[in-house]
């Protein structure tokens, strides 16, 4: 049997919450109090998806996968499956993916600019879970 | 943290007050949002200094939002009296540009999706105004189908043409500070100072000492302090200092400028370095001359014609009219705004000063007269900030008018 999780199902979002609880501190993060809702265009079998993850005072509070509308979020970040892949992949970098159009924010940039580190250290938690896409 | 606005502090401005003013303009011209892109409607809106491309949207009611540069928006939100999440950020990221960041928020966050859009355009001498490019215009517009585009900015002309005792408060400090510089100046060049001392030096030893008094900007594109000896001072009203060397039996021209609290000191003062002739000492007479005259004369209900006329008249009675340039004054405001008089648009000469224009009480321009007999190698010129009231003006510079020969 495979320990890979499929991306986005609920196996995947239990262990992303467990592993960002578990390795980010509220110290790590900043104790910040902030969400984002990732929403993912075209996506396999033609649906779109989203990730929302939320954090109060530092702590990963809830990390909710799905379809349709996302829950309400400070920031929305928007582009194509495949763009989110191969950040998780590490084969694109986050920041890269903005600069060149790639993915689109909608939120206050002032603000998310302050949570560029702290969105870096939870992609790196989650591109070390064991991911079928 | 943004500042808290104080109402016993005497510089005090009632920024909510001027943004319920503009959103009463709006209501009155079924305008259901503004966006502003001009500087003197950022200066007079948010009260900061706002020196990269900036946008404001201005809703029916509420607060407005604030869009620059990513490079600067903390140091905005860290100096304006609007809340952080009303100052926002553009950059080169996908759905950040100045378009996507601007259009999806008049959508998705203000919730409006069609309706009548007021915008800033038209024309100037001024490089700085900050009216919509045609580039912004069109690609605003092709993001927000549905909306009326209206050109609006004299409600922001109109609401900041007569001065509230906060702003005049600040251009009293403004100018009592380039006072300071004039007499550093002053200090430097007199008991022979002036030799081998270029006009960027002298530029920059007023510069210190305003800064040194409170200034924060020498705030003029035209080359911050301007300076002219010599020849140069026959060339007209703009003249960023050159390395040229300060020189006996010339005229030494020393246009100041401070910023304080977004309001421009602005004082020219002239010299004649010895020894000077009797015709320098002609111009400078006649010069000195017809500042008073036009001096005495502003008061609430005269026009920029009317004085202009009877300038000219004045300088042709002394019969200097050929060197005296036929206007005496230009608009002033917060930083951005010094440019036509009064708010309307003149429809015969479209964004110059309407010569018509009825001054008010605690209105506010600057004096400003050229004086250039470019064949003789001498000119002057004058600048003061001054506040028009009922029976005349009040002149903010308190530096003494005169040309003094100094050696």
């Amino acid at each position: 049997m495979s320990d890979l999780k499929e991306y986005l199902g609920p196996l995947w979002r239990d262990e992303a919450l467990r592993r960002l609880q578990s390795e980010l501190t509220p110290e790590k993060m900043n104790k910040v109090t902030t969400s984002m809702s990732n929403i993912y265009k075209n996506c396999p079998g033609g649906v779109e998806l989203f990730l929302f993850i939320a954090c109060e005072d530092g702590k990963v509070t809830r990390v909710e996968t799905g379809t349709g509308e996302p829950p309400q979020a400070e920031f929305r970040i928007i582009g194509n499956y495949e763009t989110f892949a191969r950040i998780s992949r590490a084969e694109l970098g986050a920041q890269k993916a903005l600069m060149t159009g790639k993915l689109k924010l909608k939120g206050n940039l002032a603000k998310a600019l302050k949570l560029a580190a702290v969105s870096d250290r939870l992609n790196k938690v989650l591109a070390q879970i064991p991911t079928q896409y | 943290m943004p500042r808290i606005l104080d109402p016993q502090d005497k510089y005090y401005i009632d920024n909510p007050g001027r943004v319920k003013a503009i959103q009463a303009q709006m209501h009155k011209r079924g305008i259901d949002v503004y966006l502003g892109s001009r500087i003197r409607t950022m200066s007079f809106v948010m009260d900061t200094f706002c020196p990269w491309r900036s946008y404001i949207v201005i809703p029916p009611e509420g607060q407005p939002t604030y869009f620059t540069f990513v490079v600067d928006a903390l140091r905005v939100g860290d100096e304006t009296w609007i809340d952080g999440d009303h100052v926002r950020a553009y950059g080169p990221m996908g759905g950040m540009d100045q378009v996507s960041a601007i259009t999806d928020f008049i959508k998705d966050e203000l919730g409006i999706k069609k309706g009548r859009i007021g915008y800033e355009d038209g024309i100037s001498a001024y490089t700085a105004e900050g009216n919509l490019s045609h580039w912004e215009y069109t690609h605003f517009k092709d993001a927000l189908p549905g909306f009326e585009w209206v050109n609006s900015h004299d409600i922001i002309d109109a609401l900041s043409l007569i001065k509230d005792k906060g702003t005049i408060e600040r251009f009293r400090t403004a100018s009592l500070i380039v006072d300071e510089g004039h007499k550093a100046a002053r200090a430097a060049l007199e008991s022979g100072g002036y030799r081998g001392m270029t006009e960027t030096v002298i530029a920059g030893i007023a510069a210190l000492a305003m800064r040194k008094a409170g200034s924060v900007s020498e705030w003029n594109f035209a080359g911050l302090n301007e300076i002219s000896s010599g020849f140069r001072t026959g060339l007209g009203a703009c003249t960023p200092p050159t390395t040229k060397e300060i020189k006996a039996g010339e005229p030494l021209m020393l246009d100041f400028h401070a910023m304080f609290k977004l309001a421009l000191g602005d004082h020219s003062h002239n010299y004649l370095i010895g020894p000077a002739t009797k015709r320098q000492r002609w111009h400078a007479d006649n010069f000195v001359a017809i500042i008073q005259k036009v001096i005495d004369n502003y008061h609430a209900g005269t026009t920029p014609g009317t004085l202009a006329a009877m300038m000219m008249d004045f300088a042709e009675s002394r019969g200097c009219g050929d060197f005296i340039q036929p206007a005496c004054e230009h608009g002033i405001g917060l930083f951005g705004d010094e440019w036509r008089i009064g708010a309307i648009v003149n429809p015969d000469l479209p964004y110059w000063t309407d010569q018509d224009h009825v001054y008010s009480e605690n209105e506010m321009v600057v004096c400003a007269m050229q004086y250039a007999a470019p064949e003789e190698n001498i000119g002057f010129r004058y600048e003061n900030d001054i506040v028009i009231t009922k029976d005349g003006c009040e002149v903010l510079s308190k530096y003494p008018l005169g040309i003094e020969e100094i050696s």
